[in-house]
């Protein structure tokens, strides 16, 4: 069972499309997971179209109609075009949404070790405020304490892990506030996998400080 | 500042929302054009002023993207179902994605790769409401917004309308980001739009970020 949801106003701010497209990318992945998040999704578009329905109008040009049924029937043979998901290779990464799939070079994932017991694999969507990366901890792997200096939203995939606060499952959505000390680790009986985005990239604290040029990965 | 959307206009009847939907069906199951063309009647005038308040262009360019998501209703016409939701929470969506795909090409963010439409896939809930049910809450989500404090309609006439996030619209505003995130809670709890358990469990981290 889900318990960690984002917040009803992050779930507006989706709505509405007012989000980068890393943290959209994050909820997006909530979602297909989480059927009460889906409906007040649901819910708040329904305000999108209720505030459409009260919006001011402003007159439009007289032959637009014309201009569009022209359009439509110029191609009639074009369907809208389906989103075709890529063969991939990669357990992990046939089981990312199909969406993410389009950014995987031939549909595999690169990962990179960040520490014994933690695995990166940094997704380039293109835009540059926020990383977004899927991290793998291994079977009661231990993620390095570290401090985050920016807000990290992070969604669990597969498997499970628990820090100081709790323990996160497979649909979980969590925000992390910039200046938050934790230290995630994996359940011990199943590998963990996350989706994770950071707003800006996170620095160690205590012994493994050394790992911190790892850490800070940049989107290419 | 104005707020976006009119609150002193008189509600449109609920029976002849019931039209749109079915205008809407007709065109995706005959390409109806006499409906396409009552539905186009109806909202485009809405949706310039949607689309202008969000882009802030000339008028020329902002019919470019109105016609734009006709020509998307258009084609996804046969995906539409009254049972999932109404038409004018359909079209809202759509506008929606057209608008960010249009910011998205401006910004040269991945314009060719991936489409606001891949991401904001359609999510049907699992079980679909009932035309009365759903024209109940719809009639109540449009009282209730009609009589919204003016500070909280235009928080969410800024995200909706103009397109700020939270953080953008406490900086128009020159208000805490914890503030408009409180407003924008209360504001959806009155509308019964989301959970007030939850909300009320998350009013205390609401103010932290101030």
């Amino acid at each position: 069972m889900i318990k960690n949801h984002p917040d009803a106003d992050l779930l507006a701010e989706y709505t509405a499309g007012v989000m980068a497209l890393a943290p959209t990318i994050s909820v997006t992945t909530h979602l297909q997971f989480c059927n009460s998040c889906k409906s007040t999704v649901k819910a708040l578009e329904e305000l999108g179209g209720e505030m459409l329905e009260q919006a001011d109008a402003v007159p439009v040009s007289d032959d637009l109609l014309e201009q569009i049924f022209a359009c439509v029937e110029e191609d009639e043979t074009s369907e809208d075009s389906l989103l075709t998901r890529p063969t991939t290779i990669d357990e992990v990464a046939s089981s990312i949404p199909a969406y993410l799939q389009k950014f995987l070079p031939e549909g595999k994932l690169h990962w990179k070790f960040l520490s014994p017991s933690v695995k990166v694999a940094p997704i380039s969507v293109g835009e540059t405020v926020h990383e977004l990366a899927l991290h793998k901890i291994k079977v009661g792997g231990k993620v390095p304490e570290h401090n985050h200096l920016g807000k990290e939203i992070t969604v669990v995939l597969k498997g499970s892990f628990s820090d100081e606060d709790g323990v996160y499952q497979r649909g979980d959505f969590m925000v992390r506030e910039a200046g938050e000390i934790h230290q995630p680790i994996a359940a011990t009986h199943e590998e963990c996998i996350c989706l994770s985005v950071l707003a800006a990239p996170f620095k160690l604290t205590g012994l493994k400080r050394w790992l911190n040029p790892f850490l800070s990965f940049s989107p290419s | 500042m104005k707020i976006s959307f009119d609150s002193r206009k008189p509600a449109t009847l609920m029976n002849e929302r019931l039209e749109w939907d079915s205008y809407l069906e007709k065109v995706g199951l005959y390409k109806d054009k006499a409906a396409f063309a009552a539905v186009f009647k109806h909202f485009s005038p809405l949706l310039k002023s949607f689309l202008m308040k969000s882009g802030g262009q000339d008028s020329a360019s902002v019919e470019e993207l109105v016609q734009e998501t006709w020509i998307k209703v258009w084609r996804k016409a046969p995906h539409f179902s009254s049972k999932q939701g109404s038409a004018s929470t359909w079209i809202y969506t759509i506008a929606r994605n057209t608008r960010i795909d249009a910011i998205r090409t401006q910004v040269r963010q991945n314009p060719d790769r991936l489409n606001a439409e891949d991401i904001y896939a359609d999510y049907p809930t699992e079980a679909p409401h009932t035309s009365l049910v759903q024209l109940r809450n719809k009639r109540f989500v449009s009282e209730e917004l009609r009589k919204l404090p003016a500070e909280q309609a235009e928080v969410l006439a800024l995200m909706y309308f103009r397109g700020k996030s939270g953080q953008q619209v406490a900086d128009t505003l020159n208000l805490p980001l914890g503030t408009v995130k409180s407003r924008i809670r209360l504001a959806l709890a009155k509308m019964k739009l989301a959970l007030p358990g939850s909300i009320a469990e998350r009013q205390t981290g609401a103010t932290e970020n101030d």
